[in-house]
């Protein structure tokens, strides 16, 4: 049986919701019976009954709640609420509730909708946790909430459960409250102005029918929203530096209140076998700050320290947690053991001084080791030992297997087909495709020059015995023809050409020099007559000429 | 002009419904395997390989839900499951760490000691039983692109260099290409498969009357050659044959053996 508050703190003019619940019933032979309340006017808001599974497991519960109004200041412990439950009373926990002043100034009208910020308390050591709320009043429908928090360097501001809405009263009217908490805390003191918190959202008028109607519903209505940003007042926060009178050495900066337990398991073990010894450092404040206490070497007790594990928890009080640290001890001897404590010390917030809390001195029972153990260990000690000085082979303690693989890139590797399908095996083909079109088309390229050439030779005979069929060329033209004509054939690009070097081309395509010689000497006599100022008569030579390239053209082949 | 523009519409609001779609199912079955997880680590170990076998039948088969489906069965003292299912993942994820340590850490607690003979392939491509199918057809798929790649600059541009590196990588492409080709065959006609029960009788004929040739115990990997009417005909490395009820061996071949292609086995 629980009894909870929707929040610990509240004003003369708010209404707390209070919520008692019974697990393991459906329902209870009497109704709860409530301590603590004669400071508040006490309205029940009803009674709904629950059931859940859990893996397989099926809870019953009912819940009981109530709407709380002050009737004046203080700080008030509600609870334990009692319930019978088949003829069986069971007790709830207690809460404590504080009532303040409401923050309301007599003068202001602030409206149909404001933010407003608190900050309790508002002189904090450091590291030691404020509490920044902020409530927003409003009196019409609003929507899309956002909130934009003051920032400031060394302050950290930490959301503190989930926000908690209820109705107050503002200078007579009534108003739904929105509230939200923040711990606020600062690394480094000093007088810190905390700038308006700023909230955005959609304020929706209503534009209603007029006159009742089947429609005249919230749900029928017809509404507008317009965007409004809202800022709440500016604060000052006060930090004041840790007190250096009284300060423990190796002092490490924890500030709240914590405490520490500590255990044996199992107090009474063999001598080679080993025990956990568990230190839980629990209590309020930034638990991140709790070091990692260090279990000094203890004579014939080799320590294995485990990775402590830090457990945050953030309630409507403010930050809290626990470190839980864990040494695994293997006592080489009989005998008996006393671990000593552990201390740690930190800045105690409601006592405003340092304290050091310790741990208690545990104690170790140690027995012999059985027998089959000792020759065990003396054949690792005799077999076994490595090179070097007091080394020894790792003795394994036990035996299991490693766990289970919990990342969830773990679901997106070593998957069955990967890539894989048509873009693997594209990978293979193309590539073989690449190579055998480049390859194809390199050897069609180099094919069709070659026809080209042959072509173009061909032409090149045909347009000279053309030419020459024609008659009437000068010693010029002729000359220019065959120059043509072996540019063309034998794939040169020669301005002019002597009779030797044509006779030579010739010759080194396969021409006999008989033929090569008949080239030479007509060239030369046309040559000749260029020479002797005759180039531009006609020049009878033209019917030898064709019978020349014939036979050139016959002797290459 | 208009037609056009609603298709388009259509097309994209497809497109980002199904993204959303595949998004949502994505969604689903990671927090499917955050929930066996869970299971696991409360030590509610059949629950937890519940949701890994959902999810491995699902289509998420994957190296490390089988190895965690191992984990799990090997809480539950069932060790032929563990090693059914850490030998499928072997197939996966071969070199993974901790799926070797866990799967020798298993193979230590079978009874019957069977040594797997080394033959001449397996010495000699040694480095196919820590490789994955899909590694292998990767590796030849990028030496094929070097090899390929290498021939094709040789059409435009040869010279001393070129030539040799064409022969080096002719000879690794030869050796990725069988690679793939025994790696291909390997898990295309793996046998292999598990005894589930703590003790069976391997039978000389597929009939509980046959005379019992031998015994096998839970987790010893035997090598599945027929099977007729519920009966399995399974063969030991030693060549020691015989039937066994199908019940009481499973094949480690699911359908893990998905070709680079998407074909199955």
């Amino acid at each position: 049986m629980t009894l909870k508050l929707d929040r610990p703190e509240a004003t003369l003019l708010d209404s707390i919701t209070m919520v008692v619940s019974v697990s393991g019933t459906r329902k209870s032979d009497t109704q709860p019976t409530l301590k603590g309340l004669e400071a508040f006017n006490v309205r029940t808001g009803g009674t709904s009954s629950r059931i859940e599974i859990i893996n397989g497991k099926v809870n019953a519960g009912v819940d009981y709640t109530y709407a709380l109004q002050p009737k004046k200041t203080g700080t008030f412990t509600i609870g334990p609420a009692e319930v019978k439950v088949k003829g069986k009373t069971i007790k709830s926990n207690a809460e404590t509730l504080t009532i303040v002043k409401s923050i309301q100034s007599p003068d202001v009208d602030r409206g149909p909708l404001f933010l407003s910020a608190a900050l309790s308390p508002k002189q904090i050591f450091v590291e030691e946790q404020a509490i920044y709320t902020l409530k927003l009043f409003r009196q019409t429908r609003v929507g899309d909430i956002s909130l934009g928090l003051p920032e400031a360097e060394h302050l950290t501001f930490k959301q503190l459960g989930k926000p908690v809405e209820y109705q107050s009263v503002y200078k007579g009217q009534s108003y739904q409250v929105l509230e939200v908490r923040y711990a606020l805390i600062s690394s480094r003191e000093g007088i810190y102005g905390i700038r308006p918190s700023r909230m955005s959202m959609t304020v929706f008028q209503s534009r209603r029918k007029s006159s009742r109607s089947l429609f005249d519903d919230p749900f029928f209505s017809f509404s507008s929203g317009r965007p409004v940003t809202i800022a709440s007042e500016p604060l000052e926060l006060n930090v004041l530096p840790l007190p250096q009178k009284g300060r423990p050495t190796g002092f490490s900066g924890l500030v709240g209140n914590y405490k520490i337990k500590s255990h044996l398991e199992p107090s009474k073990i063999r001598a080679g076998e080993s025990a956990t010894m568990t230190v839980l450092l629990s209590g309020r404040g930034y638990v991140k700050r709790i070091p990692d206490l260090k279990l000094p070497e203890l004579e014939k007790i080799k320590v294995y320290a485990d990775q402590p594990v830090l457990k945050e928890e953030i309630d409507s009080k403010g930050l809290a947690g626990s470190k839980t640290m864990k040494w695994a001890l293997v006592p080489e001897k009989e005998g008996e053991y006393q671990i000593p404590s552990l201390s740690i010390s930190f800045f105690d917030t409601t006592g405003k001084q340092y304290r050091v809390i310790k741990s208690p001195v545990l104690s170790l029972s140690v027995l012999p080791v059985e027998k089959a153990q000792v020759s065990v260990s003396q054949d690792v000690i005799k077999g076994h030992k490595t090179d070097g000085p007091g080394k020894h082979e790792v003795k394994e303690l036990g035996h299991d297997i490693l766990p289970v693989h919990t990342s969830i890139k773990d679901l997106h590797s070593g998957t069955r087909s990967g890539i894989g399908g048509l873009v693997l095996w594209l990978n293979l083909i193309i590539p073989f495709f690449a190579y055998a079109a480049t390859f194809l088309i390199q050897k069609f390229h180099r094919k069709t020059t070659v026809s080209v050439a042959a072509a173009r030779a061909r032409k090149a005979a045909k347009a000279l015995t053309q030419q020459c069929r024609k008659g009437e060329l000068s010693s010029n033209d002729l000359t220019s023809s065959i120059r043509r004509y072996l540019n063309e054939r034998f794939d040169l690009s020669l301005g002019s050409l002597t009779p030797d070097e044509a006779a030579d081309i010739v010759v080194s395509r396969g021409v006999s020099a008989t033929t090569a010689e008949r080239l030479r000497t007509a060239l030369q006599e046309l040559e000749d007559a260029i020479y002797t100022g005759k180039g531009q008569e006609t020049c009878d030579m033209g019917g030898d000429i064709p019978k020349l390239i014939k036979q050139i053209e016959k002797e290459i082949r | 002009m208009r037609r056009y523009i609603c298709l388009t519409i259509t097309i994209i609001a497809i497109i980002l419904f199904s993204g959303l779609d595949a998004e949502a199912q994505t969604n689903g079955w990671e927090d499917l395997f955050f929930r066996a997880n869970q299971s696991f680590k409360e030590g509610h170990y059949q629950d937890a390989i519940d949701g890994y076998e959902q999810l491995a039948q699902t289509g998420h088969e994957n190296g490390h839900i089988y190895y965690n489906l191992g984990n799990g069965y090997f809480r539950l003292n069932q060790l032929g499951q563990a090693i059914l299912n850490y030998e499928r993942a072997r197939i996966l994820i071969p070199r993974d760490a901790d799926l070797n340590f866990n799967l020798r850490h298993a193979r230590d607690q079978i009874q019957d000691a069977i040594a797997e003979p080394q033959g001449f392939i397996q010495m000699a491509f040694f480095w196919l039983d820590s490789l994955s199918l899909q590694e292998v057809f990767w590796g030849f798929g990028i030496l094929n692109v070097l090899f390929w790649g290498i021939l094709l600059i040789r059409l435009f541009h040869r010279s001393e260099w070129n030539y040799y590196l064409s022969l080096v990588f002719l000879v690794l492409w030869l050796i990725g290409g069988t690679s793939f080709g025994l790696k291909w065959y390997q898990v295309w006609t793996d046998g292999r498969a598990v005894i589930l029960k703590k003790e069976v009788n391997i039978l000389s004929g597929p009939d509980i009357q046959d005379t019992v040739l031998f015994k096998l115990h839970e987790g010893t990997i035997v090598h599945h050659e027929r099977s007729e009417d519920g009966w399995f005909l399974i063969r030991l490395p030693d060549k020691k044959r015989g039937w066994v009820e199908a019940e009481a061996v499973e094949q480690i071949k699911r359908d893990l053996t998905v070709l680079p292609g998407g074909r199955h086995n």
